[in-house]
């Protein structure tokens, strides 16, 4: 696992969220900007020869396992802010009849 | 076309940051904590799987907020795809949606098993992978199958999410049952020098409360996303 | 370097495949054009993910992955994504300017048609009796606490004359304007925003 290669992850996400004019689009880069933080922290705790952290009888050396505690949260909370940002999309279409940021922001100075 | 390049400039520069960075992270980190778990997890908390003693025993403020958090983002769908004038069974004329019977005959033979697996995970949360929250999201998983089985099927989303609430109520509960026994909350309700198998007991408790509330959320949400595309 | 790549073992050569495997598939993600060949390119995202996971002795944040990731997430996305093509048309009018002789032939259904092939809408056309009875007074409501685009009713003023109300702030609903001049007996009422609280 090398955390440059994840890091690079990241950043095509965030390339794709400032240059992305589809507000779905925009979603779908959270998720992988998402996936790419999780893969850092894990790859923080993880070590070569290490064992998943579940005990045995005998005693082996384990990764940390306070990371993917965290990480577990993560996914969860990232699965219902999706839906949540979704289900804004569909109410901005049947408002504006886009979903390009252009537009919709174009349309929102017409009318203040 | 100048934007495009300055933003991939700004993101080169990120990229040279964080290198220069990786090598001052692992100086950094260290494995006390680690060490900690693992000479202590098990007689702390009676789980054999580290990754649920921490989100049960250890942290287990962070969890509760999850949920937490959880039941918020639930009611904020529910409120943005509410409709106040009943037009959620409305009958359109051009209904191309039909599910094909190859695809129903299987789900139909595949939704127990997943509804057993789903119920599995959560159960063996603390000596195997798994726990509230992955067993949750299966067991919802499974329910959204009977969706395509009968796609004219009626849920009554309110009182799902009433139940959901009484749920979450109930952990708040069963979590601040300590204060009687060891004096503090959020922790095991067993006293710290009980037996560990014991205390697996309050483990499985509140995985499985937490597996519900995970599944009655996640059902929630795609009830209402199903709705709206009708 | 040479001697770095021939003593990997075989979980880090997987490791790095997958790695590179993932960039590849997050910028697909990124220049694809078309939102449907995206869900499928995100559900084999989250997979990918799912044996990083693995790879980085993390089960349960796999199962959560697993689980999670590959069912519901995609389910959203498509309805969402189906929603964002389609153009909802409440009929209150109930005679043959759409539906003429049991079959969708009237001069309506010709306009609504053309304009939706124009602009490559998938339209929807009701004419729900619980949504039929909200009186024409209430119309603005109808369309703003519903998802209903475009509302036709008949036009009190002139006989035969056809009335087609939405939303002012709805882009479609001025391009639908532009194509109104062939029709004589057709007219459209734009509601603009209410203010909150009114």
């Amino acid at each position: 696992m090398n955390p440059i290669l994840t890091f690079i992850v990241i950043l095509i996400g965030f390339y794709g969220l400032s240059t992305s004019d589809n507000i779905i689009k925009s979603v779908f880069c959270v998720t992988i900007i998402e996936s790419g933080v999780i893969l850092l922290f894990l790859n923080l705790g993880n070590f070569e020869g290490g064992a998943i952290p579940i005990l045995n009888d005998h005693l082996v050396d384990i990764v940390d396992p306070l990371p993917q505690a965290l990480m577990i949260t993560t996914i969860v909370i990232g699965s219902t802010v999706t839906a949540l940002s979704l289900m804004l999309c569909i109410k901005i279409f049947h408002h504006y009849g886009t979903v390009e940021w252009a537009e919709v922001l174009r349309r929102e100075d017409v009318k203040s | 076309m100048s934007r495009r390049l300055f933003l991939i400039a700004m993101l080169g520069v990120l990229f040279v940051v964080f290198t220069l960075s990786m090598i001052e992270l692992e100086s950094l980190y260290n494995n006390y904590g680690m060490r900690y778990f693992l000479n202590e997890g098990f007689d702390d908390t009676g789980s054999r799987n580290l990754v649920t003693a921490i989100l049960l025993d250890y942290r287990l403020f962070d969890s509760l907020f999850e949920a937490g958090i959880l039941l918020i983002a639930v009611s904020g769908v529910i409120w943005i795809s509410k409709h106040d004038v009943e037009e959620k069974n409305a009958q359109f004329m051009l209904d191309k949606y039909k599910t094909p019977d190859l695809f129903v005959t299987f789900s139909r033979l595949v939704y127990p098993l997943m509804l057993a697996f789903g119920f599995y995970v959560i159960i063996n949360g603390h000596v195997s992978p798994g726990g509230g929250f992955q067993g949750g999201a299966i067991v919802a998983t499974a329910i959204l199958i009977l969706y395509y089985i009968d796609g004219n099927k009626e849920t009554n989303i309110g009182l799902i999410v009433t139940i959901e609430k009484i749920i979450y109520l109930l952990i708040i509960l069963l979590a601040s049952l300590s204060f009687f026994t060891r004096g503090e909350f959020f922790t095991n309700f067993f006293v710290p020098s009980a037996n560990p198998d014991l205390k697996a007991i309050y483990l499985v408790l509140l995985n499985v409360f937490i597996g519900f509330k995970v599944a009655l959320g996640l059902w929630t949400i795609f009830t209402a996303f199903l709705k709206e595309g009708r | 370097m040479v001697d770095y790549i021939l003593n990997l073992t075989l979980i880090e050569i997987t490791a790095y495949a997958l790695q590179f495997l993932l960039i590849f598939i997050a910028v697909a993600i990124v220049v694809h054009k078309n939102n449907g060949t995206i869900i499928i390119l995100i559900a084999s995202f989250s997979l990918v993910t799912a044996s990083l996971y693995i790879i980085n002795n993390a089960p349960d944040v796999a199962i959560a992955e697993v689980a999670i990731g590959s069912a519901i997430i995609p389910l959203i996305y498509v309805i969402s994504i189906s929603r964002q093509r389609e153009f909802i048309v409440l009929d209150k009018a109930m005679d043959d300017f759409i539906i003429s002789d049991n079959q969708m032939t009237g001069i309506g259904f010709i306009l609504l048609k053309r304009f939706s092939d124009f602009y490559h809408l998938e339209i929807n056309i009701t004419n729900d009796p619980m949504l039929g009875k909200v009186e024409s007074g209430r119309d603005q409501v109808l369309l703003e606490e519903t998802n209903v685009d475009l509302i036709v009713t008949k036009d009190p003023d002139h006989e035969g004359g056809y009335l087609l109300k939405g939303k002012a702030s709805s882009l479609l609903l001025n391009k639908l304007e532009t194509m109104l001049d062939d029709y004589d007996n057709v007219r459209m009422i734009k509601y603009k925003d209410r203010d909150i609280g009114e």
